[in-house]
């Protein structure tokens, strides 16, 4: 059926410069807290537009594959979870995006002891290794590397759950900078939403390649 | 509609007393394959055989209203030149049993009496086979009846028939609903193919392989055309509600 | 209480049985009489084929080795003679009736096959005479073909109607879908389809025709000279039969024998023929 599968891999290479939209937003929005390079803020916005267009495009793209082909089997779950992984593409975009903003509010930035001591270049690191294996596993259906980016997720979570005692510990003894706690502990929670985010399109990877739901159980 | 190869005026069709066709108001695109969908008895196929006038051959049925093509009267033509410039294929395969494979192809020549060097003629039969991917299936067999084929080759045969003559337009009467899913399939891609070179009007009673294949999508119902679109648009928001009723299939 | 779709089997299967048996022992009767004919045609005729039956013509009473060569050409004259009279009509009239079924004059037509079909021949041969034989003026082996054409119509006629009514009606659209005109259409697709059946229906014809004697009678006449003209009267295979097995001298009704085992195993030829034809032409649509 060529005219599907025509439809299928202009889907598949939507998708993946979807993917590869919202990873240079993040690897930007690293670039902005951990070097605090305030500049690039500016680019995150204006690629915002571009994200937003891209997933309205795939959101396009799956509603006519839907439409007029009702496929079914591996097709219908590639189209199924490219839908849902669109949503988490798109809301990991609007995150990177937000921590963008939230440093445009935070001047002069953060001390750079603080961030070393919440790891958030530790953070940002893992992040976006998961997310280079996320494209991977999406590349080459390779649902080992998927659930192996499950488990790496509670990393993230450590992180930051502890980044929160941290900050108050810091703040106690360096009381100017306790304009920082808020903007910083509201990014690192950003990053665990990043990760949680990462975690979704690998179950979706999961769901397309082995037909299996592994949504709302523990890692297996 | 710009580059319309075919243009409908209050076209009406009735056998007898019966009124089948009530007064169509339609323009085809060209190049593109417009779909013509709807219940049994709506019309489609009346009005497909109108165009090239096939519907001549039952004796009381009676055209008013006018056909266009490229802007000429369709019904002030010859109505063998017309047949000419529209190529159709039917329902069941029907390639001419006492015709080899090479002759089926360029049948249309034999029957117009129009004479071809040897040279011309093999080029247009390996032509027409390679259009619809017959031809390394058949090409050492081109001797053989035309009826020795399967039916999804001979449906191909048919469509290499019609292909055979360049026409401007090819008319299709259901052509994949005798098939096996495998020969359909095939004949679907094949179409999507032709499109690029060729207008294709499709009657199809398989809504899904008008959703698949075709560009323009029209929707009729008791002799009325009640929709007339993008297939896209027909299929994920129809704006008529018999339209929606009848893809979604809560028809009657 | 046996369940209702095992009663009464047994009564069915005997009453299966004794049906079955009937028939058979019936077709089995009608091909030994047809045997018995065969037989004692072949063990009456066979003693007289010789080469001067095939090449001699008859010899006055009291002499032997009279022979019916002047009847073999005249029967092959007249039939063939008919056969091109009847066939190209026949085939039209078959074309047209097909073409035009559930019209008036379509009806008209296929009731006036029907009725020549049942004239009996003599009748034929006698408004032959009338219409052609004393208008000029003498017998002739062309109005014998003419009366044996009107008797050939018929099967010519309905076997190609028949035979063209069972070409599904799609070969001619497409025809006409690539432009073709009616013309061509019948000749290009429709006869080569039907050839099979439509000569099939030619051959029957001409089997029937061939052991005619009755509208000869008056028409062609007879003739003891050997004749290549159509304008003059000639001796026929079935009326030399007859006229030699009417007479009392052995040595003609001897001929006799032997012109019917000819003529009859010409029409087994021409039946096997049809035979093998409609195997042949077997056209799959």
């Amino acid at each position: 059926m060529e005219h599907l599968q025509a439809e299928m891999d202009a889907l598949r290479n939507e998708m993946l410069e979807m993917y590869n939209l919202v990873l240079s937003q993040v690897e930007r929005a690293q670039t902005a807290l951990i070097d605090t390079n305030l500049s690039v803020i500016k680019e995150i916005g204006s690629n915002e537009k571009l994200v937003n267009a891209k997933e309205l495009q795939i959101d396009s793209r799956c509603e006519t594959i839907l439409a007029l082909f009702t496929p079914v089997a591996v097709d219908l779950r590639f189209v199924l979870s490219a839908l849902k992984i669109n949503i988490n593409l798109e809301r990991i975009g609007d995150i990177a995006d937000n921590i963008a903003r939230t440093m445009s509010h935070t001047k002069p930035g953060f001390d750079q002891e603080l961030l070393e001591k919440v790891n958030a270049k530790g953070a940002f690191t893992m992040l976006l290794e998961m997310y280079k294996s996320l494209l991977q596993a999406f590349e080459k259906e390779d649902t080992l590397l998927a659930r192996d980016i499950l488990i790496r997720d509670e990393a993230i979570d450590s992180i930051t759950e502890e980044a929160i005692t941290i900050t108050e510990e810091y703040t106690r003894s360096k009381p100017d900078s306790i304009g920082q706690i808020v903007p910083l502990i509201s990014i690192m929670k950003m990053l665990e939403r990043i990760g949680d985010h990462l975690k979704n399109i690998a179950e979706e990877i999961i769901f397309y390649a082995e037909a299996r739901v592994l949504k709302h159980s523990s890692p297996k | 509609m710009e580059g319309t190869i075919l243009r409908t005026e209050n076209l009406q069709i009735s056998f007898g007393d019966n009124k089948v066709v009530k007064g169509i108001n339609m323009e085809i695109a060209e190049k593109k394959v417009t779909a013509f969908m709807g219940p049994s008895g709506c019309g489609k196929t009346t009005i497909l055989r109108a165009i090239n006038r096939l519907h001549e051959l039952t004796p009381e049925a009676k055209v008013e209203g006018k056909i266009f093509m490229h802007n000429e009267d369709v019904y002030e033509m010859e109505a063998m030149t017309l047949r000419r410039r529209v190529g159709m294929v039917f329902q069941r395969p029907n390639p001419f049993p006492t015709m080899s494979i090479a002759e089926n192809v360029i049948s249309g020549f034999i029957l117009n009496g129009i004479k071809l060097k040897t040279q011309e003629k093999n080029e247009i039969i390996e032509d027409a086979l390679k259009k619809v991917a017959l031809w390394d299936e058949v090409k050492d067999y081109l001797k053989k009846k035309g009826t020795s084929l399967s039916g999804g080759q001979q449906q191909r045969l048919c469509l290499a028939r019609a292909v055979a003559m360049k026409p401007e337009v090819i008319l299709l009467d259901e052509p994949t609903s005798a098939l096996d899913p495998l020969s359909t399939a095939k004949i679907e891609d094949l179409l999507y193919e032709l499109k690029g070179n060729y207008t294709l009007v499709i009657v199809t009673h398989n809504m899904q392989q008008a959703a698949r294949i075709s560009d323009m999508t029209a929707f009729f119902y008791l002799g009325d055309l009640l929709e007339y679109d993008d297939t896209k648009k027909v299929f994920t928001n129809p704006k008529n509600e018999k339209t929606q009723n009848y893809i979604t299939g809560r028809f009657g | 209480m046996t369940p209702f779709d095992i009663r009464g089997t047994k009564r069915r299967q005997i009453k299966d049985r004794i049906f079955s048996g009937f028939v058979w022992a019936l077709t089995f009767s009608c091909l030994i009489v047809v045997f018995i004919i065969l037989f004692y045609l072949f063990e009456k005729g066979i003693g007289s084929i010789n080469w001067a039956l095939f090449t001699k013509g008859p010899k006055p009473v009291g002499e032997f080795g009279g022979g019916i060569a002047n009847a073999i050409v005249g029967s092959l004259i007249v039939v063939v003679v008919a056969a091109i009279i009847a066939i190209p009509l026949g085939i039209s009239v078959g074309i047209y009736q097909a073409d035009n079924r559930g019209k008036r004059i379509a009806e008209r037509i296929a009731v006036a096959v029907d009725v020549l079909q049942g004239i009996p021949s003599i009748v034929i041969g006698i408004v032959i005479y009338v219409w052609i034989v004393k208008p000029f003026g003498g017998f002739s082996a062309i109005s014998g073909s003419i009366a044996l054409a009107i008797m050939m119509l018929p099967p010519v006629i309905k076997s190609t109607e028949e035979t063209l009514l069972l070409i599904p009606h799609t070969l001619k659209e497409a025809a006409l879908g690539l432009g073709a005109s009616y013309y061509h259409t019948v000749r290009k697709i429709l006869i080569p389809t039907g050839m099979g059946g439509i000569l099939g229906g030619c051959i029957i014809g001409v089997a029937r025709i061939a052991g005619e004697v009755a509208p000869l009678l008056f028409t062609a006449f007879g003739n003891p000279a050997m004749v290549f003209s159509i304008f003059k009267p000639v001796d026929t295979i079935p009326k030399v039969i007859f006229a030699y097995a009417s007479s009392p001298y052995e040595d003609w009704q001897r001929i006799a024998w032997g012109g019917s085992l000819i003529l009859v195993v010409f029409i087994i030829i021409l039946n096997t023929i049809i035979k093998l034809f409609e195997n042949k032409w077997k056209v799959q649509f």
